[in-house]
């Protein structure tokens, strides 16, 4: 998955071996792949690229209390820590990308692969203020407005605000909003909807529930190959499994161990030198012999 | 092995030829570099045979290896290089360090180096381990200390657990340094730059661009960021993404409030190409420019040497490796709080051993007594500064218990007492009494009541049905975790994902930072409030945080006073220090939220009560911004004199680039384009300084009084070093909380 920026490398969940399946069997079988056609980069080694903000007038002086003059490089980096986080996280299905106009807009897509939304590719964005972290929360809408009691049904924006009322710095973070964002289609809640149809009926009429996500699910696969609803380099572009391209990307992905070294090595040469023995804190507790090169 | 003895009694024989005293060109020279020793023809000598016991150990049989290593250790290291790191003339101490680090920096075969680290790190000499005799000639006068600072640079540089945790980690493994509520904080990331702004705030009134009068024209000078970002050159770290300068240049011109020039800058090349930016520079956008540099450099740092450090055996984190020594009293800490664990924490479990309360083990009691090592002055006026600074009104995150210990004037400076260059020492003025620790008490008791709004924050946004499910959920599911009554028709939330939810949906405090930190407790205040005895009272063994901190901080206190190389070298080295990714040292460095014991020194309190010093200086200076111009603008000078004729410290490339503009660089570019790194930019501006000496161009020495004038240009280049010095930190400070997981992982 690392080529992906994957924040879902499924050995590392518990549950991984029912997900590990359903993945792969959508890597074969589904040409539904998010296969960037702008080649996303091998992996985040550092982190994303320090954008612009979106907004040019109020970017800058956004973080209070700072020395002016350095301000945009906190909101900058704030926001590749943010990013940091987000990858660290690992959050099966989901995927961000910062766009290249800005550090403050985040295209994404959640795969939901159990559950009434099984299926389900929806493509995302995340909006966030321009005065973050003193904001408000991130907002979060998706490409099309899913049928779901919390998706507003003609902006498809989320109810993010009923999770994170208020937007608080260093207790909340972006991956939180990701995850809430992938939580709302396994675990329905239908209190004060946007969508109170979608609501009465998930209350009322199950069945009927069912079959409209099912329609909904169809319809945001039917538009997965549109043109990005939002023009810029870096938004998740899909397309029709092309095996010139695919196959191999997907070769790779599913031979890959984790191995780092690989993927450093050509920029790093540098390695440190260790003697202490695992558990230990004395210098040169290791046995000889197990010296690392 | 026959072969194997004559080599190793062979250095010993070539190393005693050596001269006992280095032949010394200026008074910035530190190390021994290749042009330095290749005249030397005993050191030809002796460097070859070194260079033939590396060749030997790389191609020899395993046995004949360990054989020869062996010889090297027990028939030089010990018999010939010991005593005469013990000579006890200076001279001779200076000649064998310089020697010993030339060594160091010489092998290449992991086995000899070694060899050569257990001889530096467990070897004793008269009771006392080399590693010890060598951290306190960092406290001696100007040439050994520079000559040792040099060494130590070397040994940084290794990226040696087995040096690191001599150095410094073991005393802070303990985690007697901070404040038992503190102690999960170790691992917290700042991701909004306060500890950045913390340093940049450091930086002197009087050296602000805003404030001296600087007539030096930059109109030329092309936006450093545009070589910062824009070309993914061979020194830049992994280019995360296809390079795309346009965006940043975009972003820096709005940010700078600049002209509106083209979004040109992307050079492709290291700026040569770009293009003037035209009006009148203002100095924030220089000051902008310039910290791009030290950001993109320590971001480069520090992922170099988080890759370097995935050899170590542990992560430093506070957790693992435990601290050694007597078990933890069974009734240290006041308990874990309750409230969910996060998901990747709550396996590991967090360690609550008071472990301050640890005596012993690698505690060492004092300092080393010999060798000139000054102890770091622990003086019973350390007081605790009540003022919080970075704590943000009404928000209860992390750095609610912001109070920063600090240090009575009266105090500091003490540990540098062998390094004065025979200067008084300025007095810094303005400080006033700061609250006690029992105000500190007073204070965090005052705010908890206003300090737990966790429920009541999102109570108040959220409807009954809400709340009925908060009742449901342990610990009010405050956050309005959407869940329902109505059972999901699958179970596809793991467990440890519905914990994660629950756990930032529901604490009313987070962690400060990664996501795989612990939640803070639901209210640290009453966790310290809870235990004033335990959070304030004096510990059972006073926390030391090691003879190496302890030396370097002492150092970096009495900085005005210092020469420049020694500056250079001693900002350059606790660079190299904060570049460490492992939590204990990176915290204890730069997180500046942290509540260290009183008896424990911060880096931040060092540089505070230096600023005050420079300030204080600057304001007994009349000329001072003049002197400070002078100092810059003859630093810049020099060194485009240095790179374009310098010995080769400069890369091809660069130095061509240099010879193209015939623009002034900023000092700050100076500083740091001249390398790669600060630490080699620092020693380029140190040549060019030299030069600036010998070549008559004195910018700051008056005729007569020279002790005087020598007080002066300390002072005064020590603010230049110590501005770009905070950049450099605050920097650093910000790299870290991006550094990519795929390094560590």
């Amino acid at each position: 998955m690392n080529p992906f920026w994957s924040m879902s490398t499924g050995s590392v969940r518990k549950r991984s071996d029912t997900e590990e399946k359903t993945l792969s069997g959508e890597l074969r079988t589904s040409p539904l792949r998010a296969s960037a056609k702008k080649q996303l980069p091998s992996i985040p080694k550092n982190a994303v690229p320090i954008t612009k903000p979106a907004s040019p007038a109020t970017s800058s002086q956004s973080t209070n209390g700072t020395h002016a003059s350095y301000g945009p490089f906190y909101l900058e980096y704030s926001l590749l820590a943010e990013f940091t986080l987000v990858v660290k996280q690992k959050l099966p299905g989901v995927y961000v990308q910062p766009s290249y106009r800005s550090a403050l807009m985040w295209f994404g897509v959640i795969f939901i692969r159990h559950g009434l939304y099984q299926d389900g590719v929806f493509k995302f964005t995340v909006y966030i203020p321009d005065n973050y972290p003193d904001g408000d929360c991130p907002r979060l809408v998706f490409d099309l407005p899913v049928f779901h009691p919390l998706v507003d049904p003609v902006s498809g924006e989320l109810d993010v605000k009923r999770a994170f009322a208020k937007w608080r710095r260093n207790h909340n973070h972006i991956w939180q909003v990701l995850m809430y964002a992938r939580r709302v289609f396994y675990k329905i809640d239908t209190t004060s909807p946007l969508n109170p149809e979608a609501a009465v009926l998930y209350e009322k009429d199950i069945q009927l529930f069912k079959s409209k996500v099912v329609d909904s699910v169809k319809l945001c696969s039917s538009h997965l190959f549109d043109q990005p609803k939002i023009e810029d380099p870096y938004a998740i572009i899909f397309s029709p499994w092309n095996p010139a391209i695919h196959d191999e990307a997907r070769e790779k992905m599913l031979t890959q161990k984790k191995k780092p070294e690989d993927q450093h090595c050509k920029s790093m040469h540098v390695s440190g030198l260790s003697w202490v023995k695992p558990g230990s804190v004395q210098p040169f507790s290791k046995e000889e012999k197990t010296m690392p090169t | 092995y026959m072969c194997s003895q004559v080599l190793a009694t062979g250095l010993s024989a070539l190393y005693s030829s050596l001269p006992r005293k280095i032949e010394v060109r200026g008074d910035d020279w530190h190390f021994l570099r290749r042009e330095d020793w290749i005249g030397v023809s005993s050191l030809v000598l002796f460097m070859n045979s070194l260079e033939f016991c590396n060749a030997v150990i790389q191609v020899a049989h395993p046995l004949v290896q360990k054989q020869l290593v062996d010889y090297v250790h027990n028939g030089f290291l010990v018999p010939v290089m010991g005593p005469a790191l013990h000579k006890t003339s200076v001279e001779e101490m200076i000649a064998s360090t310089a020697y010993l680090d030339l060594f160091l920096r010489s092998v290449s075969e992991t086995a000899l180096l070694k060899t050569f680290l257990r001889f530096v790190l467990l070897h004793r000499h008269d009771n006392m381990t080399i590693l010890d005799t060598l951290v306190g000639r960092i406290n001696s006068n100007s040439r050994l200390c520079m000559v040792s600072l040099s060494l130590f640079r070397t040994l940084l540089s290794l990226n040696c657990e087995d040096v690191m945790l001599q150095l410094v980690l073991r005393y802070l493994l303990p985690c007697s340094h901070v404040m038992l509520s503190q102690k999960r904080a170790v691992r917290d990331l700042d991701i909004y730059g306060k500890t950045a702004a913390k340093f940049l705030s450091l930086i002197p009134r009087c050296c602000r661009p805003e404030s001296p009068p600087l007539p030096q024209d930059r109109d030329e000078e092309p936006p450093s960021w545009a070589r910062g970002h824009g070309s993914p050159g061979a020194d830049a770290p992994p280019a995360p993404k296809p390079s795309t300068p346009s965006r940043l240049s975009f972003f820096m011109r709005q940010a700078s409030a600049g002209p509106a020039e083209a979004a040109a800058p992307r050079s492709p090349g290291p700026s040569a190409g770009s293009p003037p930016r035209p009006g009148p520079r203002d100095e924030v956008a220089e000051l902008d420019r310039n910290y791009l540099e030290y950001l993109r450099d320590a971001r480069h740092s520090i992922d170099r040497c988080a890759w370097a450090c995935r050899v170590w055996s542990a992560p430093y984190d506070g957790e693992d490796p435990r601290a050694p020594g007597p078990a933890p009293s069974p009734d240290s800490p006041p308990g874990r709080p309750p409230g969910p664990p996060t998901p990747r924490t709550k396996k590991r479990g967090l360690p609550e051993e008071g472990a301050r309360e640890a005596p012993g083990g690698p505690l060492r009691g004092d300092e080393p007594g010999g060798g000139g090592s000054g102890p770091e002055p622990r003086d019973g006026g350390t007081l605790v500064n009540g003022a919080h600074g970075t704590a943000e009104p009404g928000r209860p995150e992390g750095d609610v218990v912001v109070k920063k210990v600090r240090r009575s004037p009266q105090g500091e400076g003490e540990g540098g007492k062998g390094a004065l260059n025979g200067a008084p020492r300025a007095q810094p003025p303005g400080w006033e009494p700061l609250p006690s620790v029992d105000s500190l008490l007073e204070e965090l008791l005052a705010r908890v009541p206003a300090e737990t709004p966790g429920a009541g924050v999102s109570i108040e946004t959220f409807t009954e049905e809400l709340r009925e499910i908060e009742a449901e959920m342990q610990n009010g599911g405050v956050g309005g975790a959407p869940a329902t009554s109505t059972e999901p028709p699958e179970p596809p939330l793991s467990h440890e994902e519905e914990e994660a939810f629950a756990s930032f949906t529901t604490l009313p405090e987070g962690d400060a930072g990664t996501g795989r930190a612990p939640p803070r407790p639901p209210d640290p205040l009453a966790q310290v409030v809870a235990s004033p005895p335990r959070a304030v009272g004096p510990p059972p063994s006073q926390p030391f945080t090691g003879p190496f901190v302890s030396v370097l901080f002492g150092k970096l206190e009495n900085m005005p006073h210092n020469s420049l190389y020694v500056n250079f070298l001693l900002t350059g080295l606790v660079a190299q220090l904060a570049c460490y990714p492992q939590p204990l040292l990176r915290s204890f460095l730069l997180n500046t939220n942290m509540v260290f014991q009183p008896s424990v020194k911060s880096l931040l309190q060092v540089l505070g009560s230096v600023k005050n010093k420079i300030e204080s200086f600057a304001a007994s200076q009349e000329d001072f911004p003049a002197l400070l111009f002078k100092a810059k603008k003859y630093l810049i000078a020099r060194g485009r004199l240095d790179w374009a004729e310098g010995p080769g410290a400069v890369p091809a490339l660069r130095r061509s680039d240099t010879l193209a503009r015939s623009r002034k660089p900023s000092l700050g570019e100076l500083l740091l384009r001249h390398a790669n790194s600060p630490t080699r930019a620092r020693h380029a501006a140190q040549l060019a300084l030299q030069g600036l000496r010998d070549g008559g161009l004195h910018p700051l020495a008056p005729p007569a009084r020279h002790g005087e004038a020598l007080r002066v240009r300390n002072a005064v280049y020590c603010a230049v070093i110590f501005s770009e010095f905070l950049k450099e930190l605050a920097a650093i400070a910000q790299a870290h909380a991006v550094t990519s997981p795929f390094l560590t992982e």
